[in-house]
């Protein structure tokens, strides 16, 4: 018989080899093909629920709608926290003079340096579309659900409309000329293009125009923390106002401050930001029952001099002589012979059981001064200045003795000023429309006429080519 | 023809031992006229206890005493065999002899049954095909180390690792032949201990640990002194049976096992100090004030603002403090203890220790941290050895206590005049609210308590002749509990800050995972042919859980640890995530007359990070070895003692992603709104992302001379990743800043690795050894499609490394305006980073190894290891402060312009008023000025050892010893160490111990 040699094997050897390995195999194999496909299946995580799933109930699409507007509260632009615009634009500008680090954004907003490379930019940018993304998905996934009402449908898209616009607003005062997005699809979202100014308006008012008509005119909740109709109707009185569009600017603040019986008008300034005040169109829900404002904790020091900000002198100059928001809604505290003040609108730091503060977004006030610019933009000048002189007054300031729309405008401008401060960038915004940035801003060393646009931050236009060239200075 | 082989040569290590005792047993002796037969073994330094005394072919057998005596029965045909680990073994024939002296020569160079643990399997060195580093306990012992990574540096090719902050418990960065995927964090090696996969991901969450930390790593919850060897696995051949967890190295670690023999104890305790080496050379008063003068003056401010108090009169103008020595410039105490018992019989072994080990703070203030582990393990045989039985087991913890705030940053920006810390009182001065006290920021501890377990236990069984079977159970579990406190006493008391402001966030993590790999192992040999083949599977579960709660407003700063007191209790973060795993692999291992080697491996891997349809991939590689060496004409040379040609080609992956990154999901937060908990959008949803690949190619030459005298590996490697599992970043407007995705880019590691071993003299009392690693790497991204209109536009070049940065060209201060001036590439007349920041830096070190000398003369062991790493990094004394800005700056910026015509190395300073000067700032530090050649040569290890005679001790073995870390650092680089991540971490310390060992 012939021997077959394999690396000098022997043919029975071989055979003795192929059966064991078999043998080895078939136990191997068959202990992990059991289970085997199945094993690698995870659980739906305990903390995510399927994007699909979350608009089939109503609950879990309040949920979602809840942390948009608590991103708002919390995070970006629009936080009350020292990040957010409130305190950092009123460094920008003539408000907030800067007692912190020089090493730290905050500083470099106050002395109008900031650079293309600076968190805070980015963090601006990066968290509003990241609400705007979340408004977004809210839009898409109400739309698709087959299990929500109708009237809570359009309550979720009004709501989300609504919040799309405010941080669209936000950004083009800031950014100028920016992306305008509404769809999720990322692969779309990343080589977007920036509108101008102008479109970007339309675009805003597009939104709100659809949040009135879908929003309900009460509030879904007692606390005033998610809009209405009237809310929506405010924010487009602003929206009107900085597009230039007089006569609807004074329509829709005229339909919010006509609804007399949500919106009643406190003679007291020191229960304009107190949770309950009637003249608050809308506000944020604490962050949580027993929270009072981050506004608060940021604004108010209790030493002197203060490690963060003070108000600056030349705002302090502003209140003219009997302003009683000078002695309430500002506090001095002295040091060395020194007067050093804070904004005092909120009055409270930190928790207290009931909340009794929360962050006005939008009040009567402003709608007042809406109205008051818009009619003397049109030349309607009695009505510009009953509504002026309501602001003022309550501030136990005699009527405006302006005549001209000019002096009426300025008048107004200068309202502006000691009633909104260190709210949400007002200031900022005022000068920068009425074209009175320059000159009010001139002291400062850092100004460029430049810097009244922020620079887009550095790593999206490194991202997106599409987004063409940085703003001019930077 | 097999028997023959494992009796053939020197046995050094003990598997090969127990193999020889087990074939032993096979064959019955019939003892007829023995006669006692007594005797001593000793080694040039006295007697040897432990020694293995056989009867050649017999099952008889004994060890040596404590007194190296030994009895055993035999006779005069009988040969006896003494064999003891490290030395070679020794053959007699009793003949007419009872009395036998024998001196044991150490075994220096024999690699020859140096067995390589390669995770599933051990191969002789000789005979591997793959490419394997590895240091054993010797190695380690010499350390000064808390950190096991620590004791690699410098001493592996092809191994780099970077030491990210000097404080203690914290973390490494390894990297084990460059980087291969696109993510950062996609680039750490799979972790095995005793054969149990151990998760490096980080463990906590930032909230709640100390700013400027670099976070928890389970990895520190190993002991170096529990370890008995730790390997790293390269190539394709030796990492494709881990499959898609191979792609970046394997990192194998050992822990010390039981040896037969009488009972051993040791014990042993170290402790010594450290303290950081250097600090960057900062301005004086002086220098600083007069630094800040101009700045002004060039803003043309006159009158010091009311904030400037550290030149507006309001600080003491002639004060100076080194603020670096006075913050950072303590001595940390570190003590380590050791205590273990081993022993056991052939059959039943066991070892048990016990660690302590602390270290102390450099910083002003009660820090420290502390680990004590217990580690028992033991093996057990049946008689006839057909079953079998290990386990090993490890109770590891871990007590930090840091500030939760690294104040190194402070060390450094501080003004040199800035007021004393503390007052006349005592108490901590605030100088009227115009300092912030950076002692203050030590009141904010961030504290952390880690629980680590770990147990193996591997049962094997002989089915038939040469037919194993084998399952290993593993199970690790991990507690962590940390929390980062913000007291109000933090804050200046004036500010009226109380404890209804104080703050503190908490994290409960825990991490347990069990693994189950059953194994076939069969061996089997015809002729000159051996097989060895491996079939196994794998199930491996991970569970993580993770807490997050965030307590602020207590009645009191001494309740703050308890959450239950806090005004405002927020949940901030859950995390519960599960990983499972699942595969199977087989080796076929063919080895022809251990000339000719064929080393096949392959797997099948299944991980839950994927999408349904993406789940499985395969995973294989072959190596081959040539042994030309045992050719005929090589076999008698007198020059080359071993020569063998290796090579190996495969593939492996990678699923480093985090768990739940294909789903299409909403995540529940904490975020509250009027009542209502929210659910936020999870990620850009893409399903359809799959295995990473990693495509490994390495040749290797390895040579023995003179005996294996010198000993050289020479070794090519080259791999390409592809199919990249990236995180593509994309623009804000996405509303995520990345989505995960495969990135059809392919980046290119190859580089040339050299090892040199020599033993330079060899003689009775001195024995000099040197061993030499060199590794030379490049990166390179080879391809990625569509780069110029994809997200990565600015990040990377096809062609360039990976780990570079685009940068302005600086071209020097302008003499007129005194400002930096950079290159305007595009001649466009703006400076823009799109557009102009074409100058490209490397990051990635262009070569880098280690020396090691190691002298032993008599009772006497020195041992000292230089590290040297050729690499470039920020400048960081050029770059961390705006020169005339309110910070102490280095003094590197001196040389400033100050007048026009001026030619300076600074630009003009300014108080952070000049605009212009802040933008030319802060492009100075995005520009090639700002790179710096950070390169080091390094003393980085050096250890004195003296063996006390054992005569003076009554047979009790003491080793004193001194060793020394981080003990003298050769830069160009002006910072305080060129090893760092970046600024405001610790340096690495200077450590420096004083030890005594006892053996009985």
């Amino acid at each position: 018989m012939k021997t077959i040699f394999i690396f000098g094997l022997r043919k029975m050897q071989l055979f003795a080899l192929y059966r064991a390995t078999a043998f080895g195999v078939v136990l191997v194999v068959t202990l992990i093909l059991q289970g085997c496909d199945d094993f690698t299946q995870t659980p739906m995580p305990v903390t995510e629920l399927n994007t699909a799933a979350v608009f089939e109930d109503l609950n879990t699409a309040n949920a979602a709608m809840a942390n948009l507007y608590a991103q708002i509260r919390d995070n970006g632009m629009l936080t009350g926290k020292t990040t957010g615009l409130s305190k950092e634009m009123g460094l920008y500008t003539d408000e907030l003079t800067w007692y912190g680090s020089s090493t730290q954004s905050s500083s470099y907003f106050y002395t109008n340096t900031l650079l293309a490379t600076d968190s805070t930019i980015e963090n601006w940018w990066d968290n509003a579309y990241s609400q705007i993304y979340a408004a977004n998905l809210l839009i898409e996934g109400v739309g698709k659900s087959d299990k929500l009402l109708v009237a809570d449908k359009e309550r979720f898209i009004g709501q989300a409309k609504f919040a799309r616009a405010l941080v669209h607003l936000y950004l083009v005062q800031l950014y100028g000329a920016i992306p305008y997005i509404t769809i999720t699809d990322y692969s779309v979202n990343k080589n977007v293009q920036r509108l101008d100014e102008a479109k970007v308006y339309e675009k805003i008012i597009n939104d709100l125009e659809a949040a009135v008509l879908l929003l309900p005119a009460e509030y879904p909740n007692s606390t005033r923390s998610l809009p209405n109709s009237y809310a929506a109707q405010a924010l487009l009185a602003r929206a009107y106002l900085y597009a230039g569009k007089w006569s609807e600017a004074a329509n829709s603040a005229s339909a919010v401050l006509n609804n007399t019986s949500l919106y009643v008008w406190e003679e007291e300034l020191n229960h304009v930001f107190l949770k309950g005040s009637t003249t608050t169109i809308w506000q944020y829900a604490g962050r949580t029952p027993t929270r009072n404002t981050d506004d608060g904790s940021t604004f108010i020091f209790n030493a002197a001099p203060p490690n963060s900000v003070a108000l600056t002198s030349q705002h302090m100059a502003a209140f003219e002589p009997g302003d009683q928001r000078k002695e309430q809604w500002t506090r001095g505290l002295v040091k060395d012979n020194l007067t050093f003040y804070h904004a005092f609108k909120y009055k409270k730091i930190g928790g207290d059981t009931p909340q009794t503060e929360c962050t006005v977004v939008l009040r009567m006030a402003e709608q007042y001064l809406i109205r008051a610019e818009a009619r003397a933009r049109q030349g309607e000048l009695a009505g510009a200045r009953e509504d002026l002189n309501k602001v003022r007054n309550r501030a136990g300031l005699p009527n405006t003795t302006a005549v001209t729309v000019p002096a009426l405008l300025q008048a107004i401008l200068h309202e502006r000023q000691v009633e909104l401060f260190t709210e949400f960038a007002h200031r900022f915004i005022d000068l920068k429309r009425l074209g009175s940035i320059g000159t009010a801003l001139d002291y400062k060393d850092g100004w460029n006429f430049t810097d009244q646009y922020l620079p887009l931050p550095q790593t999206e236009l490194n991202l997106n080519p599409n987004l063409g060239s940085q703003n001019p200075g930077y | 023809m097999q028997k023959n082989l494992l009796f053939k040569g020197r046995t050094r290590c003990k598997p090969l031992v127990l193999l020889q005792m087990l074939l032993l047993f096979w064959i019955t002796t019939a003892a007829a006229q023995s006669t006692l037969i007594e005797g001593t073994v000793s080694d040039t330094q006295g007697t040897l206890p432990g020694v293995n005394v056989q009867l050649k072919n017999k099952s008889t057998g004994t060890f040596t005493d404590a007194q190296g005596a030994f009895q055993i029965n035999a006779k005069p045909s009988d040969t006896l065999v003494f064999s003891y680990i490290g030395y070679q073994t020794q053959e007699v024939v009793v003949g007419s002899k009872t009395h036998f002296s024998m001196v044991l020569v150490p075994d220096a160079t024999a690699l020859e049954e140096v067995l390589v643990n390669a995770g599933y399997y051990k191969v002789k060195d000789k005979e591997r095909t793959g490419s394997i580093a590895k240091i054993t306990a010797k190695d380690i012992e010499t350390q000064p180390v808390s950190n096991f990574l620590a004791t690699m540096q410098g001493r592996m090719a092809g191994v780099h690792i970077t030491q990210q902050s000097g404080t203690a418990g914290t973390g490494f960065n390894i990297q084990i032949r460059g980087q291969n995927s696109v993510r950062r964090d996609g680039n750490t090696p799979l972790y095995i201990v005793d054969g149990v996969p151990f998760s490096s991901d980080a463990i906590g969450n930032g909230s709640s640990m100390a700013s400027f930390s670099v976070p928890n790593n389970p990895l520190s919850s190993i002991n170096p002194s529990d370890i008995e060897s730790l390997e790293v696995l390269k190539d394709a051949d030796a990492t494709a049976i881990y499959g898609s967890r191979g792609a970046n190295g394997v990192v194998l670690i050992t822990t010390k096992k039981g040896k037969a023999g009488k009972t051993q104890f040791t014990a042993s305790i170290a402790s010594g100090f450290g303290s950081v080496a250097h600090f960057m050379k900062l301005m004086n008063t002086e220098q600083y004030l007069s630094m800040r003068a101009e700045g002004f003056a060039n803003d043309g401010i006159t009158e010091y603002p009311a904030t400037a108090y550290d030149i507006n009169g309001t600080w003491d103008q002639n004060r100076y403090t080194d603020w670096q020595k006075e913050l950072l410039g303590g001595t940390s105490t570190i003590t380590n203890a050791n205590v273990s018992v081993s022993g056991g019989s052939e059959q039943t072994k066991f070892m048990v220790s016990g660690t302590y080990g602390s270290e102390g703070t450099v910083l002003p203030g009660d820090f420290g941290y502390t680990r004590i582990s217990v580690r028992p393990s033991f093996n057990h045989a049946s008689k006839d050895n057909r079953f079998k039985m290990a386990f090993t087991g490890g109770y590891n913890l871990q007590k930090n206590n840091q500030p939760s705030t690294d104040i190194t940053m402070e060390g450094i920006r501080l003004a040199p005049n800035a007021p004393a810390l503390y007052d006349a009182a005592g108490n901590l001065n605030w100088e009227d609210g115009t300092f912030d006290n950076p002692l203050a920021l030590l009141r904010g501890h961030a504290r952390s308590k880690t629980h680590d377990f770990i147990a193996n236990t591997t049962l094997s069984y002989s089915l038939f002749d040469k037919l194993d079977f084998k399952t290993s159970l593993g199970y690790t579990k991990l507690d962590h509990y940390e929390s980062s406190t913000y007291p109000s006493t933090m804050y200046d008391p004036a500010d009226q800050i109380g404890s209804n402001l104080s703050r503190i966030n908490y994290t409960n993590s825990g991490r347990e995972s069990w693994t189950v790999e059953p194994q076939l192992n069969w061996k089997t040999s015809w002729n000159v042919l051996n097989v060895d083949l491996l079939l196994g599977g794998t199930f491996q579960q991970q569970h993580n859980k993770s807490l997050t709660i965030a307590a602020s407003g207590f009645s009191s700063n001494s309740l703050i640890y308890n959450p239950t007191a806090a005004a405002q209790l927020l949940l901030s973060r859950f995390d519960d995530s599960q990983y499972k795993y699942q595969s199977f692999f087989g080796r076929a291992n063919f080895n022809i007359d251990e000339k000719y080697i064929f080393n096949l491996t392959g797997r099948r891997d299944g991980s839950s990070r994927f999408g349904a349809h993406k789940r499985f991939g395969w995973f294989g590689a072959v190596g081959t070895a040539w042994l030309f060496s045992k050719e005929k004409p090589l076999t008698n040379s007198k020059v080359l003692s071993f020569g063998k040609l290796r090579g190996s080609y495969g593939i492996t992956g990678n699923d480093q992603i985090g768990n739940y990154q294909y789903l299409d999901s909403y995540t529940s937060v904490s975020a509250n709104y009027d009542g209502v908990t929210g659910l936020i959008p999870s990620r850009l949803y893409n399903p359809d992302f799959g295995w990473e690949t990693n495509k490994k190619l390495e040749v290797a030459l390895e040579t023995g001379f003179l005996n294996d005298r010198i000993f050289l590996t020479a070794a090519w490697y080259r791999n390409r990743s592809s199919n990249q599992l990236v995180g593509v970043p994309l623009p804000g407007t996405t509303g995520f800043t990345q989505i995960q995705s495969n990135l059809d880019a392919e980046v290119e590691n190859k580089g040339i690795e050299l090892t040199l071993e020599t033993v330079n003299i060899k003689s009775k009392d001195l024995r000099w050894t040197t061993s030499i690693n060199f590794s030379k790497s490049k990166n390179t991204l080879l391809s990625f499609p569509n780069l110029e209109s994809s997200t990565y536009k600015n990040s990377y070049i096809i062609g360039a490394p990976l780990n570079i940065v685009k940068l302005f060209h600086y071209t020097g201060v302008d003499p007129q305006t005194g400002l930096y001036t950079f290159e305007d590439v595009n001649a466009d007349g703006v400076l823009t980073n799109l557009e102009d920041k074409k100058t490209v830096m490397d990051f990635n070190p262009s070569y880098f190894g280690g020396v090691h000398n190691q002298f032993v003369y008599k009772n006497w062991q020195l041992d000292f290891l230089f590290q040297f790493v050729k690499q470039k990094n920020y400048n960081l004394p050029l770059i961390f402060g705006i020169p005339g800005g309110n910070s102490n700056a280095s003094t590197v910026v001196l040389d400033h312009w100050q007048a026009p015509g001026d030619i300076a190395s600074t630009q003009l300073y300014t108080s952070g008023a000049n605009g212009a000067a802040m933008t030319a700032s802060g492009r100075f530090g995005a520009s090639d000025a700002a790179v710096t050649d950070t390169s080091f040569l390094r003393l980085k290890n050096v250890a004195v050892n003296y063996t006390l005679p054992k005569q003076w001790m009554h047979n009790v073995v003491c080793k004193l010893s001194l060793e020394g870390q981080n003990i003298l650092t050769f830069t160009p680089f002006k910072g305080a160490d060129p090893e760092f991540a970046g600024i405001g971490y610790l340096p690495p310390l200077r450590v420096v111990t004083a030890g005594v060992q006892f053996i009985f």
